[in-house]
């Protein structure tokens, strides 16, 4: 605890500590905690976007939409893609990177190429994946075909469940190379006479992997999936680009119904509303990430 | 044998998925230098039998693509300045200084960090047009700031926090006053971490989509991700080697990082997103 009386270099260095963080303060102020507040604020009205004309209606919005079906199955989509891109990307990410700490040939080319989905724009991935999936065209439908594995073309982004599970590969392609290089900062820290103990003991690769590995990544993967969660979740770009939340809306998630609401059906008021409920959501990851954290920043 | 025998499976294996994962970046490539002839034959040829560069002059010379790419840098570049700038003063203050709200403020920027961006559009898109900003590239400045202020504070605060303190006392002990210090001290040693956020800023700002697709709704303000993606929308039967030109030409910047600056991208990811 700081003593009640400060000294005047103290109270200067205070001074001079909140002058440089008053662009940061302000800032925010405009662009955040104003729309953010304002935002909920607006959710308790009925909003036409072309003319902007409003009136109040209270919580009404949040009563049509939890009466709403639309928002349990976009809930369900947003959950369903959540849990199955996030899966994939652990999973094909914890492997990619047991693969990378090892000695292969051009090692530091192949990190790069594993690293390069991750940075291009959504944009780019989308239309060139929609070139790969593409039904007459498509490399991908000709290889399978060469290959034996299907007799006819699939169409992989207007028929279901293949536009979902299209979405969610997609997903874990573009997003698994985060996992990649956290696990792999990770795993060139784990001591390596742990791994020597456990070859003594007369464990094999896949038991030194159960019993060495995994428990020291336990704590970073908690994070990774914690915050992966949360972005996946808040996924906007690759899934309305993909497939607009088709085919009739059945990959439509949560901020995909938000966007339809405010731009293409004028209800500003109603898509607060749907972003709030969303948020609500959200929340809880998020303080449960931030609590992590904190706890973690204290030790 | 088997000495010899285990790298080789583990390479054969290893390099199998690695260029699984980036061939649909491989054939964003070869798809954009195949004339227009070869793009729709059967079987698809896996190399292009002849090359051609048409698709990128078509891009350059008849389309709005490089307005639109002048567009990216200019906000780009502004969104990067003005964040860092005020990211690293502002990290400066939240490391270094004792006031209260401080910790508030910490917790604020790591929720913001976390928001998701549809929550905030609407209100900002109310409160842009209100102020006759739309359709303007200044606008969608502001809009990045939502997203890119929390980032660029979160990975600075964590850069800063890995500078040790004596070298400041040190300076001020030297008769520097705390400013000159920060200057003549802190800032050297924060260099790796500021071209580091600065990337990833440039970077985010770069891909952003939605922001500029709710915001700018005219060709002379719109950005390269949107700009490009009405190329697609727009026109009548898709030409793929074009979009696929459009696709190479728009991650030039970021072949550009990956081959010089990649240590600083992998340096980021430990500071700001897994650390915490």
């Amino acid at each position: 605890m700081p003593a009640p009386t400060q000294s005047p270099l103290e109270r200067r260095y205070a001074r001079l500590g909140l002058l440089l963080i008053a662009p940061t303060v302000l800032i925010f102020c405009a662009v955040i905690v104003y729309p953010l507040v304002s935002a909920l604020y607006l959710s308790l009205f009925k909003v036409f976007t072309p003319t902007l004309e409003s009136s109040w209606v209270g919580l009404s919005n949040y009563k049509a939409l939890l009466a709403d079906g639309v928002f349990w199955s976009a809930l369900v989509n947003t959950l369903i893609w959540t849990a199955g891109t996030l899966t994939l990307q652990i999973v094909l990410g914890i492997g990619m990177a047991l693969v990378l700490h090892q000695n292969i040939w051009f090692r530091s080319l192949a990190r790069s190429l594993i690293l390069f989905p991750y940075f291009i724009s959504t944009v780019v991935a989308v239309l060139v994946w929609k070139w790969v999936f593409n039904d007459l065209y498509g490399i991908l439908n000709h290889l399978l075909m060469q290959a034996g594995l299907i007799n006819m073309p699939i169409d992989y982004l207007g028929s279901m469940p293949n536009a979902m599970i299209s979405v969610i590969l997609v997903g874990a392609w573009k997003y698994f190379p985060f996992v990649v290089i956290a696990v792999l900062a990770r795993l060139q820290t784990i001591p390596e006479p742990l791994y020597e103990a456990a070859r003594i003991d007369g464990a094999g690769p896949i038991a030194r992997f159960f019993d060495v590995t995994l428990p020291q990544l336990r704590d970073v993967l908690v994070v990774i999936i914690m915050l992966r969660a949360i972005w996946d979740f808040k996924e906007f770009d690759l899934i309305w680009l993909l497939t607009g939340g088709g085919p009739s809306s059945s990959t439509e998630t949560l901020p995909i119904v938000v966007y339809r609401q405010a731009f293409a059906l004028n209800q500003m008021g109603m898509a607060a509303a749907w972003a709030v409920s969303m948020m609500a959501i959200l929340l809880v990851f998020m303080i449960v990430y931030i609590r992590r954290t904190r706890e973690k920043g204290a030790s | 044998m088997r000495k010899f025998l285990g790298p080789v499976v583990l390479n054969l294996f290893a390099w199998t998925t690695i260029l699984a994962v980036a061939f649909p970046l491989f054939w964003m490539l070869v798809t954009s230098v195949k004339p227009q002839s070869e793009l729709f034959r059967r079987p698809p040829t896996m190399l292009p039998e002849s090359w051609t560069f048409e698709h990128y002059w078509h891009l350059l010379t008849q389309t709005n693509f490089l307005v639109y790419f002048r567009n990216s840098v200019m906000l780009s570049t502004v969104t990067t300045l003005l964040v860092v700038a005020v990211a690293t003063l502002g990290a400066y203050s939240l490391v270094r200084f004792r006031y209260r709200g401080r910790e508030g403020l910490a917790f604020l920027v790591l929720f913001t960090y976390l928001l998701p961006s549809v929550v905030l559009i609407i209100p900002l898109y109310l409160m842009l047009v209100s102020l006759g900003l739309s359709n303007t590239l200044f606008s969608l400045v502001i809009a990045y700031t939502t997203f890119a202020l929390p980032y660029a504070l979160w990975l600075m605060r964590s850069f800063m926090a890995g500078v040790p303190d004596d070298l400041e006392y040190a300076a001020m002990v030297d008769g520097a006053t705390r400013m000159g210090a920060f200057v003549d001290v802190i800032l050297p040693q924060l260099l790796p971490g500021i071209i580091s956020t600065a990337l990833f800023t440039f970077i985010l700002s770069w891909n952003e989509y939605l922001y500029a697709l709710v915001l700018v709704n005219s060709d002379e303000a719109r950005p390269l991700t949107t700009g490009v993606m009405n190329m697609l929308i727009s026109s009548f039967n898709i030409e793929w080697s074009l979009l696929m030109a459009a696709s190479v030409m728009m991650s030039v910047p970021l072949i550009i990082v990956f081959a010089f600056l990649q240590s600083y991208l992998t340096r980021g990811f430990g500071a700001g997103a897994v650390k915490g």
